[in-house]
């Protein structure tokens, strides 16, 4: 068990970028159980306490079946607590489902949507050094649309979302993350039925000395599957940002696509971006895009812009919000669009003062 | 309004001006013709305040005020105006919101009050119209998919919209078919003013039919060559930049 249960090395080649034994010391995540905080919980949403004893059919059919890292298996282990949620058969939530993991320590939730469901989650994360494994099942012609934001934080902060698509399900996720010490959100996302669309977004605005790892790995294991990913990052400080995207598409699965682009912009020396779109592809007819590029503010929008009358510091804030815009954009729902909109414009502050 | 006195600009350590003179008043229009290579961006970048264009000797006098000491932004809010030959597509601001951040950034540098966004509309389309910017143009992103026309239309709207004292004008007939080309000379001999003044920098004289000029400046090598009235844009026509050069020398 204990070797199992062991923390990655930089050894392991995806968790090169993110030295989690150093960041964690000695004292590592602890055996504590960290909590999920609900605002109020939406009608027509059912939930159990992962504390609870006798657990419904349906928490036992999926909790803790995903694939999974070897930190989430941590979590697994360790956590005595988290909630479980169902969306049944049909239902269309209008209401968000707003959640924050708080708390020093492991926690996990589950999410279960079925046949038809439709759900719009909002996810918090608190500022406490937390290990957290967040399972997501979609169903048949079920959509979820996610917004994770990750405010500053100077804690270990990893989470694993493993998402799970059957046929014509949609999942559209986006993730903010402002940097902590470590910062790690990792998706496995596994793409099982035709027609299911995945669409992941996400931006990161990083100053001090602050880390944010976003590391994706798409799946598309059936044929006529979509994905595209499109991540932006701003650098400042000796702050580093790292995404690291897999997609890997299986044999036989004919007629997928998939889009992946990723790009940063570093606004100082010693700012650092490891961006490293992979691909591995064992189908014959599939469409595959990727890239990657990290540069400077453009030198021709800059001179534009002030030769119009902004000052160069008004000039370069203009330009880097639209650099994120693209990113922040694809969105659905309008208030946390604008919310995340909100989070972004006061990172940026700090990172352009 | 503007005087220039023996003008030397390096760029990337190479002079490409090298002793310009060049003065023009307020309620002029002067053009600059001269053949590719012989400084004509050059000249407007520099007049512009672009990083990277080096004044090593001379003189820029705006208004008696040295031009050179300051940044392009504060050229810009004390009436400098550079129509440029390529504007820049910028993604994800919109047309309409980077006409605004303009114009109050320009306002606030002269201590005047922001305008707020109903304001800035209404002047917007007031002067859209004329020029055949749509709506439409306005909510898209700032020239992003513009056509060559679209692009040079919006350059002189916000020259309506900023209403500078100094405008140049660079190789604005640059991509324009006949029409396009009509519609943005009527939008410049709109702004013309006594207490305006233009320099229009062409290579063809076929924008100068549209703008008739007070003066017409030939520009090789980096320096004025020939100066004269409007007749000369003909006589470039007809004998080509080579020979007048070679009788100016």
């Amino acid at each position: 068990m204990s070797v199992a249960l062991a923390l990655p090395t930089r050894r392991i080649e995806e968790w090169k970028y993110s030295d989690l034994a150093q960041a964690l010391g000695e004292a590592g995540f602890g055996d504590e159980t960290a909590r999920v905080v609900l605002d109020t919980l939406p009608a027509g949403i059912e939930s159990f306490d992962l504390d609870g004893a006798s657990r419904p059919d349906w928490v036992a059919a999926y909790y803790g079946k995903l694939r999974g890292n070897s930190v989430s298996a941590i979590s697994l282990a360790k956590a005595r607590g988290g909630i479980a949620f169902r969306v049944p058969k049909g239902q269309v939530i209008d209401e968000i489902l707003s959640l924050e993991f708080a708390g020093a320590g492991h926690v996990r939730a589950l999410l279960v949507l079925e046949e038809g469901a439709e759900l719009t989650l909002s996810e918090r994360v608190g500022a406490e050094t937390r290990n957290s494994g967040l399972e997501i099942v979609i169903g048949p012609n079920a959509r979820l649309n996610h917004v994770r934001i990750s405010p500053v934080s100077d804690a270990v902060q990893v989470e694993e979302i493993s998402v799970t698509l059957a046929r014509d399900a949609s999942y559209r996720g986006h993730f903010a993350n402002f940097g902590a010490r470590l910062s790690r959100t990792e998706l496995e996302i596994a793409v099982q039925g035709e027609g299911a669309e995945v669409e992941l977004s996400g931006v990161s605005v990083l100053s001090g000395e602050r880390h944010a790892d976003v590391t994706t790995h798409v799946a598309h294991e059936v044929g006529r599957t979509q994905s595209a990913q499109l991540f932006k990052k701003v650098v400042s400080g000796r702050a580093r940002a790292v995404y690291q995207g897999k997609v890997s598409v299986a044999h036989g699965a004919n007629g997928s696509d998939s889009r992946q682009s990723a790009k940063a912009l570093l606004l100082s020396d010693r700012a650092e971006a490891d961006l490293k779109p992979e691909l591995e592809i064992f189908a014959d007819d599939v469409k595959c895009a990727h890239g990657a590029a990290v540069g400077d503010l453009d030198a021709d929008s800059l001179f534009y812009l002030r030769a119009r009358g902004l000052p160069e510091n008004e000039a370069r804030h203009l330009l880097i919000h639209a650099f994120l815009e693209d990113a922040v954009d694809g969105i659905a729902n309008t208030d946390l669009r604008e919310t995340v909109r909100g989070a972004v414009a006061a990172a940026l502050d700090e990172v352009t003062a | 309004m503007l005087d220039i006195k023996n003008l030397h600009v390096a760029v990337g350590g190479k002079e490409i001006l090298k002793g310009l003179n060049l003065r023009v008043d307020a309620g002029q229009v002067h053009a600059i013709m001269g053949p590719n290579g012989s400084g004509k961006s050059t000249l407007s970048y520099v007049l512009a305040g672009r990083a990277g264009y080096e004044v090593t000797k001379g003189s820029i006098a705006y208004n008696g005020e040295d031009l050179v000491a300051l940044p392009p932004e504060v050229r810009a809010a004390k009436g400098g105006f550079l129509a440029m030959q390529y504007p820049v597509e910028i993604p994800g601001v919109t047309t309409m919101m980077f006409l605004k951040s303009a114009l109050n950034a320009q306002r606030r540098s002269r201590g005047e009050s922001e305008m707020d966004a109903i304001n800035v509309l209404k002047q917007v389309r007031a002067k859209a119209a004329s020029l055949n910017v749509s709506e439409e143009m306005l909510k898209r992103a700032l020239n992003v998919g513009f056509s060559g026309g679209e692009k040079k239309r919006l350059e002189i709207l916000q020259m309506a919209l900023f209403e500078p004292k100094l405008a140049i004008l660079d190789e604005t007939d640059s991509g324009l078919d006949i029409d396009a080309l009509r519609l943005v000379a009527e939008g410049v001999n709109g702004l013309r003013s006594p207490e305006r003044a233009m320099l229009v920098i062409t290579h063809y004289q076929r924008l100068l039919d549209y703008i008739v000029p007070d003066r017409i400046h030939v520009l090789a090598k980096g320096r004025i060559v020939a100066e004269g009235g409007k007749e000369l844009a003909l006589e470039l026509e007809a004998k080509g930049y080579e020979q007048i050069v070679k009788d100016a020398a």
